[in-house]
């Protein structure tokens, strides 16, 4: 595929690496509601986000309700999917349940706002990876044809959050495994009513913070930071996003 | 977290530094170079980036500076995630979510901002 890592002027650990490599591929593959075509049309409008006035025109408004407008959406998505794309890429810490309800009343399922999320954050996660060591953004893959499964766990329920989660109680085999432990965080189970997402984004996660059983370890760290370094960017990183977590 | 991995080596910072910038006298060695690139990061500024990375470079090393790097990245989707999901925020840090730590870091301003929409 080429990803971009190994062209780096110093060494990238080997497992940060092969995690980009594994995530585009999952990008580019059906996933559960959205065709491969689809998915890394996703992918193309949170760069394409990053170029669009109308997000710089939100962003900067006391409310993100005061400004009208259009995004400057590539032609791909409908405008549903780009209007979730371009906030959340844009905006994050400003969005409402409101606006979801919004977006899901024009057509979206919530099975595929949750996969776009989801995307949307590994490509965040990627790019602003690459970023940060000086690389180039690494290419979009082509697309691979088939069928999205079409999977909805049937424990999925509206109870903690905006969307429908699945309680690590509530998670059956057919789900594929989703939890490190029954008492995985929210921040886990926020992709589990699409389980294969979940999936995707936290291998990619684990290689770039911690993997889930070094989390609550404070006692060690496995990276070249001390843990206090480690979680000093990761808190200033929140902070500038303006989330608590 | 942070207060916790400062607590478990017997530290303590203030975090309010979270928000509102650490003193350079933070317990956490090269924690101004750290901030200042994990700004940069966020700002996805190329000209900070890059002082970042050489300044980082020579702080913590190549690997450490890989590392502040991919942590940044890291953070990049989870507030993605929380904030398009609609996590409560309370349920922060397994449930040990802690008011007190909340309104000090300047976190509940967020939040405010947010009520007003």
């Amino acid at each position: 595929m080429g990803i971009a890592l190994p062209s780096s002027e110093f060494p990238i650990r080997t497992d940060l690496a092969e995690s980009h490599d594994r995530a585009w591929a999952a990008i580019a593959a059906p996933g559960t509601w959205l065709t491969g075509a689809r998915r890394v049309a996703v992918a193309a409008e949170v760069r394409n986000a990053r170029r669009c006035e109308y997000c710089a025109q939100i962003k900067a408004a006391l409310s993100p309700n005061a400004v009208q407008g259009e995004h400057a959406g590539l032609g791909v998505l409908g405008p549903a999917e780009v209007e979730l794309v371009h906030r959340v890429v844009s905006d994050p810490g400003r969005l409402s349940e409101r606006w979801v309800d919004s977006l899901l009343a024009r057509g979206l399922t919530d099975g595929e706002y949750v996969e776009i999320v989801g995307i949307v954050a590994m490509v965040m996660m990627m790019d602003a990876c690459a970023a940060a060591l000086g690389l180039p953004e690494t290419p979009l893959p082509a697309a691979l044809p088939g069928e999205p499964t079409r999977y909805r766990p049937p424990g999925a329920k509206k109870q903690a959050a905006w969307l429908p989660l699945v309680e690590p109680e509530d998670a059956v085999a057919a789900d594929g495994p989703m939890y490190p432990s029954p008492k995985a965080g929210y921040i886990y189970r926020g992709l589990s009513l699409v389980p294969q997402s979940l999936r995707d984004y936290w291998a990619l996660a684990f290689t770039h913070y911690l993997p889930a059983e070094e989390v609550y370890r404070f006692d060690r760290s496995i990276r070249a930071l001390s843990r206090p370094q480690v979680e000093i960017v990761a808190a200033r990183v929140s902070a500038l996003h303006q989330c608590a977590y | 977290m942070l207060r916790e991995s400062m607590e478990i080596g017997g530290r303590e910072v203030d975090v309010q530094g979270v928000t509102k910038g650490f003193d350079e006298d933070v317990d956490i060695p090269h924690a101004q170079a750290l901030v200042a690139f994990a700004e940069a990061v966020v700002a996805r500024d190329p000209g900070r980036m890059a002082a970042g990375r050489a300044a980082l470079r020579v702080a913590v090393g190549e690997a450490g500076l890989v590392d502040a790097a991919a942590v940044a990245a890291a953070f990049h989707g989870f507030v993605r995630i929380a904030d398009a999901i609609g996590i409560p925020y309370t349920t922060a840090a397994r449930g040990a979510d802690a008011p007190e730590i909340r309104a000090r870091a300047g976190v509940n301003e967020f939040y405010r901002v947010r009520g007003g929409e």
